[in-house]
């Protein structure tokens, strides 16, 4: 996988974070993004001309307002709440991500979304490194992207 | 005339957001109505009006695509409006549904544009506020 799949996996999530989630993505992480600590995590696994599995860490708490901002509310959302936020966008970045690397003309199956905890989420980059890492840095966390890609 | 409008969509915050957008929106809704998977979505059309559907792709139990041919053999939904709200982004997928006689909305969507295509689908006009006071005073995408 190339840089252009790395800028193009970047590129599907800053637009998803900005659109839906109302934060405004930098590329350049400072310290305080870069050192924060995996709060959740969701997945989604996809088939189509090639598969795998696109995997996103939310980091250094900002879930609760990133799923606040979707939902244009006041008061901190539930954590099953939080948990369909992350899913939904880890979906929806991966909807786009696609046709952008294989072409409109190709068809994939995406999964529903799936919690993914920090066992498995070591488990998968121990299973095989991800094809493709990208890093968006959100206020004062950050949302780590890895695509997985079935051999 | 107030839609009676039901949301499809496996994702809890993703219904959300479509029905917050609705309301936003400027459009005079009636019931709303929210379905998790297509066979829930059937379950609601057979005992309820509903007048548009907003239906998601990628769904358990049933798609999507399903819920959409189910409606299409039936007498009294073969016409109910429908628009597709989806990551989809195969263009084969989109105009398989678009030949089921549905419109196609890509996620993520701005306000204005659901708007405007649910309009166009349903053929209601705004009563309410025209488009450039909603736009001034949303300033946001979904």
């Amino acid at each position: 996988m190339s840089k252009s799949t790395a800028k193009a996996l970047f590129n599907a999530a800053a637009m998803t974070f900005e659109e839906l989630g109302f934060m405004f993505p930098i590329s350049d992480l400072d310290e305080l993004q870069l050192y924060a600590q995996v709060d959740a995590a969701a997945k989604v696994d996809f088939e189509g001309p090639f598969s795998g599995t696109l995997l996103v860490q939310i980091c250094g708490g900002i879930l609760p307002i990133l799923t606040a901002n979707m939902l244009g509310e006041g008061e901190r959302p539930s954590a099953q709440l939080q948990q369909d936020a992350l899913g939904e966008i880890t979906n929806i970045i991966c909807g786009n991500l696609l046709p952008e690397i294989a072409g409109r003309e190709h068809i994939f199956q995406l999964s529903s979304p799936s919690r993914c905890s920090s066992r498995d989420s070591e488990e998968m980059v121990s299973a095989g490194l991800p094809a493709v890492e990208a890093r968006v840095g959100l206020e004062q966390g950050r949302a780590d992207l890895l695509l997985f890609m079935n051999k | 005339m107030a839609l009676n409008v039901l949301v499809v969509d496996d994702s809890a915050v993703m219904r959300a957001i479509i029905i917050k957008t609705l309301r936003l929106g400027g459009l005079c809704l009636g019931k709303i109505f929210e379905a998790s998977n297509g066979q829930e979505a059937l379950d609601i059309l057979d005992e309820n009006w509903v007048d548009l559907a907003l239906v998601d792709i990628n769904m358990p139990v049933m798609t999507g695509e399903e819920f959409i041919e189910q409606v299409r053999l039936q007498k009294e939904t073969a016409d109910l409006s429908i628009l597709v709200v989806s990551t989809e982004g195969s263009s084969k997928r989109i105009e398989a549904v678009r030949s089921m006689g549905a419109g196609f909305l890509h996620k993520p969507f701005t306000p204005e544009l659901l708007r405007e295509t649910v309009m166009q689908i349903t053929g209601v006009e705004n009563e309410q506020i025209d488009s450039e006071s909603f736009v001034q005073r949303s300033g946001y995408d979904f």
